[in-house]
């Protein structure tokens, strides 16, 4: 399908190169996703693809990690690398009349980084550091925990900074292996903005007249989850329980995946969701309230999150295994659907304001081997969805979900009681 | 004039000529601002009122913000819940913040939905129904609010250290309330805060997107706005007396130490003042070539991350450190930290590196005129405050400063013994 404003292209070395044109604002935005993220950590090296991120910044090609700060700082500039479950994401945003100064360092970072031995050291510092005070954030132990219910020790399993004591040991040895390796599995670049004129010969500067060897992602099954029910408790002196009630379901594009978007709008987009109605505004049960189910490669994680007052833990356990159960066992109406609907496409059209958001999510899409007009195409057949379409996918893929407590004994005492007397745990 | 266009030449950010926001008046003297982003997918209404909790009374702690939350209760026309449900139905969402100075309420929705979002937002804001029920229900979710930032160690720290540097000030108390006085408050003393506060005078609408069709002048003159009486006495925000010192805090649950400091700097009247106080505080903490993060992070390894930011307040605007480090390392943290305080007041910043903090706040400035809700915000409270300087504006106070006027009137303020400083170890 031929959209206005938009071309593809392919490097010489095989990235596809897909070019968004959107005059105006005079801003670049470019987007290389490259398949292989946390999930791809080999055993023992847990933290590897996010150290490796950090580390393609600090020197590359010509440039020392201070020469490569300077141009991008100096002009203003943001580059970011980032390791998520299923790939590597380098952003770039520039003045678009800044990008023959900086587009060429997108593929010089990953094709010639310098990894130097003094400044992993640093990186992995930092990642230490940074895996030691998120505990401080009584969601994301809930969370950590409630990851490793549903993965177990498989590729989603970890925070995709790592494991301490795997990430202690991570070197220059192991970051050139994965160096070598980046691109192997499929990457995509997308550029949004007001485009330069020759970008190919900008993109391949630098690079001694070779590409930087890869090629379109394909599809292909992304890591699994344990599918078991469990129960799992933190203990926390912190004033709210925090609950976490989610299980594993599948990739972005999978059958059943767009019911399961639409179901996410229902419970928890926006004010008039479901569980933001039914537990802050009936129950007055909690503040933060919500649903979180990323886009994935493999098995995509949906859960329900909420933190209530320690001498609530009763009524909060209670409504939100209710709200669960409740998916199982009915239908939601038609009504509620259109406002699903509504609600998907009004995401999609906020999704597009800036060329950030545009050039991220097609290179997301485009990175899990999907059609460029991947969301085009569900925005149309989200149309043809019915209440019982959403009442099977919830059936097929919302069984047996696992809980994870964070909070103070007496409330998670309550919880757990409240869990095991519960239908949703004997069904 | 000379220096600023040799600027904007090399920038690469002033191709496209900036929208002028369009202002006018209803007839009881509200304020209204409209810019037009013909590309953009979206429009956001803001309304902004000067109702912050820096207003409240000696009885009224946490009313402001208890009162932004009632407001989504429903109206004399609208039921509970029916606002949010007939936003989202059209594609839109919505959401509200409120601040020490004032408070804001927007929706962003598709340009054909925009007439009646507007009906809807200032029926809701304007007329707020204030039920009994609700309000009970409403203050439970303050409540878990509160509880829920009370269990961040490091948002314990920053109220405390607001709390002790501001003292009397309102500046000094959280946004969201004493516990206690919370469960005092009545509708009717929040109806009586509303009636007080929610005037002509002291309320603005501003509204980004592509307008080019919309003729919302008509709308607006029938709005619920246009009922709007103006203020009996004119209220300002009190001036903030802070005070300098220092305080050493163990906070149980926090995994490493902070070292935060405050300084007070001219309010947000002194546009030129808060402009080098960007300035300056990108100079210092953003980016890895900046001072601070060089010097501190990537040289001397010790910290995980330093921030520094510029809060632009009415009463005077605070510049906030935080220092992310181990515990038995913050004594030479805050040792560096005064250093480099000091080495700028010794010796004026070259060209080239006052440069690259004009490039960075110039583009942050420029890339957030891409979304209308960013837009919407900066130009609302711009003109709810009074302030009628078009969107070119601050790039050209950029320009006013260089080195050594940095030198001559920020860098003395921001010295150590004008600080609060405060260290946070785990307990």
């Amino acid at each position: 399908m031929k959209t206005a404003g938009v071309d593809q292209r392919e490097l010489q070395g095989g990235c596809p190169l897909w070019l968004i044109d959107r005059p105006g604002p005079a801003i670049l935005s470019a987007k290389l996703w490259i398949r292989g993220g946390s999930a791809a950590d080999p055993t023992g090296q847990r933290g590897r693809s996010q150290l490796l991120a950090g580390v393609l910044s600090r020197g590359c090609g010509r440039l020392s990690g201070e020469a490569l700060a300077d141009l991008v700082e100096g002009r203003g500039a943001g580059l970011r690398c980032e390791a998520a479950e299923d790939g590597t994401l380098i952003s770039l945003k520039c003045a678009s009349d800044d990008a023959d100064l900086l587009l060429p360092l997108i593929l010089q970072m990953v094709s010639s980084p310098w990894l130097v031995e003094d400044q992993i050291t640093l990186e992995r510092q930092l990642n230490l550091q940074t895996l030691q005070r998120q505990k401080e954030d009584p969601f994301q132990v809930a969370h950590d925990q409630l990851r490793h219910q549903l993965y177990g020790d498989g590729p989603y399993g970890h925070d995709p900074l790592g494991v301490e004591a795997e990430l202690a040991q991570l070197g220059r040895e192991e970051l050139q292996q994965c160096t070598q390796q980046l691109g192997q599995g499929g990457a995509v670049l997308v550029l949004a903005g007001q485009l330069p004129e020759q970008p190919e010969r900008l993109l391949l500067e630098g690079l001694g007249g070779q590409g930087w060897s890869t090629q379109a992602p394909v599809r292909h099954p992304g890591a699994l989850g344990l599918k078991r029910r469990s129960l799992a408790s933190k203990l926390d002196d912190t004033e709210q329980l925090v609950l976490m009630l989610g299980t594993t379901t599948g990739p972005l594009g999978s059958e059943q995946a767009l019911a399961l978007r639409l179901l996410h709008c229902h419970l928890g987009i926006g004010m008039s969701s479901r569980l933001f109605v039914a537990l802050r505004e009936e129950h007055g049960l909690a503040y933060d309230v919500g649903v979180h189910y990323p886009a994935r490669l493999g098995d995509a994680p949906f859960v329900f999150h909420l933190s209530s007052s320690s001498d609530r833990a009763k009524e909060a356990s209670q409504e939100l295994l209710n709200e669960w159960l409740r998916l199982l066992e009915e239908p939601i109406s038609e009504e509620q659907l259109q406002l699903a609907k509504a609600k998907f496409r009004g995401q999609e059209a906020l999704g597009r304001q800036t060329c950030s958001q545009i050039a991220d999510r097609h290179a997301l899409v485009l990175g899990h081997g999907l059609p460029f007009d991947f969301a085009d195409r569900c925005l149309i057949e989200a149309e043809t969805l019915t209440p019982e379409d959403l009442h099977q996918a919830a059936k097929a893929l919302l069984q047996q979900p696992c809980l994870s407590l964070c909070g103070p004994d007496d409330a998670i005492k309550v919880a757990e009681t409240v869990w095991n007397q519960h239908p949703l745990n004997r069904a | 004039m000379v220096e600023t266009q040799g600027f904007l030449s090399l920038s690469g950010l002033n191709t496209t000529p900036l929208p002028e926001p369009q202002r006018g008046q209803l007839a009881n003297g509200t304020t209204l601002v409209q810019l037009d982003l013909p590309n953009a997918p979206v429009v956001c209404l803001d309304f902004w009122c000067r109702a912050g909790s820096g207003v409240e009374g000696p009885d009224e702690s946490g009313l402001a913000h208890f009162l932004e939350h009632m407001v989504f209760k429903g109206s004399r026309t609208l039921q509970a819940g029916e606002f949010d449900l007939r936003i989202e139905a059209l594609g839109g969402n919505s959401n509200a913040a409120t601040g020490f100075d004032d408070v804001h309420y927007h929706v962003l929705i598709p340009p054909e939905a925009c007439g009646e979002a507007l009906e809807l937002l200032t029926d809701l804001v304007l007329q707020p129904r204030l039920d009994a029920r609700d309000f009970d229900m409403e203050r439970q979710v303050v409540l878990e609010e509160l509880a829920q930032s009370e269990d961040q160690p490091e948002e314990v720290a920053f109220q405390q250290l607001l709390k002790q540097s501001c003292l009397n000030h309102a500046y000094g108390l959280p946004i969201l309330g004493a516990r206690e006085a919370l469960l005092e408050h009545t509708p009717e003393a929040m109806a009586a805060f509303h009636g007080r506060h929610y005037r002509a005078d002291r309320c603005c609408l501003s509204v980004a997107g592509p307008l080019a069709a919309l003729e919302l002048d008509a709308l607006l003159s029938n709005s619920a706005l246009a009922g709007l009486k103006p203020s009996q006495r004119d209220v300002r925000p009190v001036p903030l007396h802070f005070e300098p010192g220092e305080e050493r805090l163990e906070l149980p649950r926090l995994e490493a130490a902070r070292l935060l400091m405050a300084w007070p700097l001219p309010g947000a009247a002194d546009q030129m003042s808060v402009v080098g106080g960007d300035l300056i505080t990108t100079l210092l903490a953003e980016g890895r070539r900046s001072r601070l993060v060089e010097r501190l992070r990537e040289q001397l390894r010790l910290v995980e991350s330093v921030d520094l930011d510029l809060n632009v307040l009415e009463s005077g605007c605070l510049v906030l450190l935080e220092a992310v480090c181990e515990p038995e390392q913050l004594s030479a943290v805050r040792a560096e930290i005064n250093a480099v305080l000091l080495a700028l007041l010794q010796e004026s910043p070259s060209e080239a590196e006052v440069d690259r903090a004009r490039r960075l706040v110039g583009n942050g400035y420029r890339f957030s005129l891409e979304a209308p809700s960013a837009v919407a915000a900066m130009v609302g409270n711009s003109a709810l405050w009074g302030r009628e300087h078009n969107l070119q504006a601050p790039l050209d106070w950029l320009n006013e400063w260089d080195g050594r006027r940095l030198v001559q009137e920020l860098v003395p303020q921001l010295q150590p013994q004008r600080a609060f400083v405060l260290e946070a170890v785990p307990a």
